[in-house]
């Protein structure tokens, strides 16, 4: 009996033994989250003279706030960012009111609860096109929902 | 005893082994090996292997098979265009009629137009007119009342389908003038209407306190510290205003998504009203 147990013991450790041709190794993986200032756009390309001023603000806010102060903002698009999505889809008079409202709903302490959508590293996601005031265009995902960054 | 668990381990293999003389590519071993893989689920290997057989062994239920195969898979277009070669005379032929209008509906999200039975079998004419039925709340408009859009559902799905009907045709929508109007009056009043609570709290304290930082700089001389508190209070009170009028409309595009999320559980609960066969048992 003892022998019958022996046998299978090594049979099925031989059977499962880490070959000579895939040895384990250390895998590259890399922990890092990619930091929102390392994608942003410095330039000052602009279709019209609202967004320029509005790009040239921004860059400014960017170059001696933001990226001093760190990556702050809990949504994404980040406020700065939203603003010029802003611009970009309707003018820079209706953007100025959608970044307000935006600031508004960042003060907001319970924002967190039940609201937004996310994306993958969690942060809030909240796109400048759904308060366009064009009921066409608003694309609207459910709290839990996660999304694709 | 060592003796006889080595004979046993030495003869076990002689019989379980590998016969030369086995076809594995019969059309019949295929064909058992594509009904295991459409039983585990695996769909589209199966249709693979029906196809490599289909000159050889061909009958309506696999024929079906491979339909109901591609619609289950989102091919949709490609079910609907194999349905066409399923033959009118099979008994399978109703259920196929109703699968492809379920892919039809999947495809393009409207009513399915009026199209007469194919057959005369009670159940399958039912289903097909709850399906042409149901279809008609993916339309904007209605022609049918309340009673006349319930009546041909059984009585176990009339309470979900009426609830349907009602949050199609009655939506619990908020009115986007109202919430800015309301936020004009009082800030963050439209917001709150809307049922957000927290934004709405959030625009009052903001420009409650920005107004009494305004008037108190302005009571005490403080001119241009007033007026930057005036400016920022005025943008964001337009913004709470503006922002009232958005919430609103993203309020009703939720009651849009989540009627129509109601309605694909219902029809999925449903199976669209085609018939269910287990060809696995």
């Amino acid at each position: 009996m003892k022998l019958i147990i022996l046998f299978f013991f090594i049979s099925i450790t031989s059977a499962f033994s880490q070959t000579d041709f895939v040895k384990w190794e250390k895998a590259d993986f890399s922990y890092e989250q990619p930091v929102e200032q390392t994608r942003r756009d410095y330039s000052f390309e602009s279709a019209n003279a609202g967004e320029f001023i509005t790009k040239s603000l921004t860059n400014a806010y960017w170059f001696f706030i933001s990226d001093v102060d760190g990556d702050n903002c809990p949504f994404r698009p980040s406020c700065s960012v939203f603003l010029l999505e802003s611009v970009r889809e309707t003018n820079v008079f209706q953007a100025t009111f959608m970044f307000f409202d935006r600031f508004t709903r960042d003060v907001n302490l319970f924002k967190g609860k039940n609201h937004y959508p996310r994306l993958k590293n969690g942060y809030y996601f909240d796109p400048a096109v759904n308060y366009t005031l064009v009921s066409e265009k608003i694309n609207y995902l459910p709290p839990g929902f996660v999304v694709d960054d | 005893m060592i003796k006889f668990f080595s004979i046993i381990i030495l003869i076990s293999p002689f019989f379980y082994c590998q016969s030369d003389s086995f076809d594995f590519f019969s059309s019949q071993n295929i064909k058992k090996f594509a009904d295991h893989l459409y039983c585990e689920g695996d769909y589209l290997r199966a249709v693979e292997q029906y196809q490599s057989i289909q000159q050889s062994i061909s009958d309506d239920t696999t024929d079906y098979k491979i339909i109901y195969a591609y619609s289950l898979t989102g091919y949709l277009q490609k079910s609907n265009e194999l349905f066409k070669s399923i033959s009118t005379e099979s008994d399978l032929y109703p259920a196929a009629h109703l699968l492809s209008l379920k892919n039809q509906l999947l495809l393009n999200r409207k009513s399915i137009l009026t199209e007469s039975g194919v057959s005369d079998d009670s159940v399958y004419l039912r289903n097909l007119n709850k399906l042409r039925i149901i279809s008609m709340l993916y339309d904007e408009e209605m022609t049918y009342s309340h009673e006349r859009f319930t009546y041909t559902f059984d009585e176990d799905e009339k309470i979900p389908v009426s609830k349907l009907y009602d949050e199609k045709f009655n939506p619990p929508n908020k009115d986007a003038i109202a919430a800015g109007v309301l936020s004009a009056i009082i800030p963050g009043s439209g917001k709150m209407y809307v049922g957000e609570w927290g934004d709405g709290i959030a625009a009052l304290i903001t420009t409650g306190l920005l107004a009494f930082l305004a008037v108190d700089n302005f009571e005490a001389g403080h001119d241009t510290r007033a007026w930057i508190f005036t400016a920022l209070g005025g943008f964001f009170y337009i913004g709470n205003i503006y922002g009232s009028v958005a919430a609103a409309q993203i309020f009703n595009a939720r009651i849009d998504f989540e009627f129509n999320a109601a309605l694909n559980l219902f029809l999925e609960e449903k199976n669209y009203f085609v018939p269910v066969y287990d060809f696995c048992n």
